[in-house]
């Protein structure tokens, strides 16, 4: 739930109770005091027909009056002075209305009169009425322009949050774009955005000097790498060795190779994050698939992998160097993580190139295997492989996919 | 061939400098800027095998100086500074071939003959092993003039233990000689003993000799001793 939503919810349904609640207090109050007002007249009218018995010891004459109606009755007991609430019979308008009485009892010459006084109380109703739908409508009109309001000047007013949010999420350690500073004159919006901006910067000051460390130390260590590798090379020469010792020179060479290509990748990888590399040229990639497919041919088919090339014309903007890369780390993986017999399809479309292959019978979307240095444990490889293609491809705004569809594990690039 | 070696650590320009006097080449070495410079003042070499990041001095300043005093020698960079710009520079400037550390010796081996080759056999593309002959040109073999027919992979493969010969090349540099870093995708190097095995059938039946000796577990060796 947004936070407008979850404030106007609250904000609506508390105006609305104590709208309600005051509104049933105001009507109350109101046709009290004119109730009041309307018993005032009765105990009048009581009064002058006391005063008429005084001093004429009878009963006055009744006439018909616009709104109101006296009417005496002989009794034999004593009658309870009361008020009530009754109908009056409206003779101009022939109908009966709402009307308040008052009963009371007058001695007149000893026989004692029951006496009903009824008025109209219809204006008194319609003036509550009035009344009511005045306020019922200001107190809507107050709704309505507070409802106006809360959506315009709050929406105007959080509208810096939504652009530091929104830097917030595009916001890359690895990008060279900052958070750009947003002005505001509200002052915890700017505390929020100060805040962001030094944190971004801190972080990317730490990850660039992580990086410049990784790549200065990859760089020292190639120069050790180079001697162990000569030096090994010269030994080899040295010829006449007995099974256990070449296995141990194997293994050797086997662990400097990796070494030297962790390295490389992760030099690669630092120079394609800092855009060292880019550049746009047109690369075919029909050609270069068919070229790569045909220099890896030896690879696959020592593990007797099937490969079906489908390619349609395609040609893309983009740095030679790092598309072969893309194309040839693609490849590889899809030769190093399958099974013998197993079935590579490349599929190369306008608009993407999916390369599907048999391999192990599991799904990898649920580990992220774009991660840094995610590998199955049986592989030999850097685990550097698809990070540095999801790089390149981030760098040409394409889009890097995974997905497992029993057998096949798919690649697919977005263009 | 007369070489020169311009690298620092001296671990690596010994063991340069052993793998190419071995095989009866002539290869001085320095290890800074100062005498390097000094020595291509003074001598001329088939091919310089040149290190960028030198004490007190950038290879490529090297580099430049041979351009400008228009001395012929071939300059092959070696430099652990991997990148395609460093690379491109090196290239620019007129260096002829860029090999970033660490390498295999057969692979520098393979590119300062090629170098070499290119520049001082201008016009003649041929490399001749015996009654073996490679035509640079159309990348064709022979054996006592008659055509083989070999592939475009076993053809690279000769060329590579031509340049090597008499040297123990291990499977490891062979497989990253011809596939480079793809090998990465290989669970073993079994592939290339179909390889070896089917140069061997050729050239024999086509009535040359058996040149290629296996080391025992670590690589092949061409040799006619």
């Amino acid at each position: 739930m947004k936070l407008f939503t979850r404030y106007y919810r609250v904000n609506l349904l508390s105006t609305i109770v104590v709208m309600l609640l005051t509104s049933m207090v105001y009507y109350w109050a109101i046709s009290r005091i004119l109730i009041g007002v309307a018993d005032k007249d009765l105990v009048v009218e009581e009064s002058e027909i006391f005063e008429y018995v005084r001093a004429n010891h009878r009963l006055p004459q009744v006439f018909e009056s616009k709104d109101q109606q006296i009417s005496f009755a002989k009794v034999s007991g004593p009658v309870k002075r009361e008020y009530i609430n009754t109908s009056y019979y409206n003779p101009k308008e022939r109908e009966n209305e709402q009307g308040r009485g008052l009963i009371s009892s007058v001695n007149v010459n000893g026989v004692l009169y029951k006496i009903v006084v009824v008025q109209s109380s219809v204006e008194t109703d319609d003036l509550i009425r009035v009344i009511f739908s005045i306020t019922i409508v200001v107190v809507l009109l107050l709704l309505f322009v507070l409802l106006m309001v809360n959506r315009l000047v709050l929406g105007r007013i959080w509208q810096p949050f939504y652009g530091i949010l929104q830097q917030v999420k595009a916001f890359n350690v690895a990008e060279k774009n900052d958070i750009a500073p947003q002005r505001t004159n509200i002052d915890e919006f700017n505390e929020l955005n100060d805040a962001i901006t030094s944190m971004a910067t801190r972080v990317k000051k730490d990850y660039g000097e992580l990086k410049a460390f990784t790549e200065n130390a990859s760089h020292e260590l190639l120069t050790p790498i180079a001697i162990i590798n000569s030096k090994l090379d010269t030994l080899v020469q040295t010829e006449n060795f007995n099974e256990r010792q070449s296995m141990l020179l194997n293994d050797l060479y086997t662990s400097v190779s990796r070494l030297t290509r962790l390295n490389q990748s992760m030099l690669l990888l630092a120079r394609i994050e800092n855009q060292v590399i880019s550049g746009y040229e047109p690369v075919n990639l029909k050609w270069l698939l068919e070229e790569k497919v045909a220099q890896l041919q030896e690879l696959y088919a020592d593990k007797e992998i099937n490969v079906s090339v489908f390619a349609e014309e395609k040609e893309v903007q983009a740095s030679r160097y790092l598309v072969e890369i893309l194309v040839n780390n693609l490849l590889v993986n899809a030769i190093k993580h399958n099974v013998p017999q197993g079935q590579i399809d490349i599929t190369l479309t306008k608009d993407k190139l999916v390369i599907k292959n048999t391999g192990e019978d599991r799904d990898m979307s649920t580990q992220d295997i774009f991660k840094r240095f995610s590998k199955s444990a049986n592989s030999e490889g850097t685990g550097l492989g698809l990070t540095i293609s999801t790089q390149i491809c981030g760098n040409y705004d394409w889009m890097l996919d995974y997905r497992y569809r029993a057998p096949f594990h798919y690649f697919t690039v977005v263009f | 061939m007369k070489l020169l070696v311009v690298e620092d650590e001296p671990g690596l320009r010994d063991s340069i400098r052993d793998y190419f006097t071995e095989a009866g080449n002539v290869c001085e070495t320095v290890g800074d800027y100062t005498s390097a410079l000094q020595k291509i003042n003074l001598y001329r070499y088939d091919c310089i095998i040149l290190d960028i990041t030198l004490p007190n001095g950038n290879g490529l300043d090297i580099l430049k100086a041979l351009k400008q005093n228009r001395h012929p020698d071939a300059v092959l960079i070696i430099s652990a500074r991997n990148a395609l710009d460093d690379r491109l520079q090196g290239l620019d400037l007129g260096a002829d071939d860029y090999l970033s550390k660490p390498f295999h010796l057969s692979e520098l081996r393979a590119r300062v003959t090629a170098i070499v080759r290119r520049r001082s056999f201008d016009g003649n593309h041929i490399v001749v092993f015996n009654e073996i002959a490679l035509d640079l040109q159309s990348k064709s073999v022979s054996v006592n003039n008659q055509q083989v027919k070999f592939t475009k992979r076993e053809y690279e493969l000769l060329l590579y233990f031509i340049a090597n010969k008499g040297k123990v090349i291990t499977k490891n540099a062979i497989a990253e000689h011809l596939w480079g870093d793809s090998i990465d995708a290989a669970n073993n190097f079994d592939f290339i003993y179909s390889h070896i095995k089917n140069i061997r059938k050729k050239l024999v039946e086509a009535g040359s000799n058996d040149y290629i000796q296996a080391s025992y577990g670590m690589g092949y060796k061409f040799t006619d001793q």
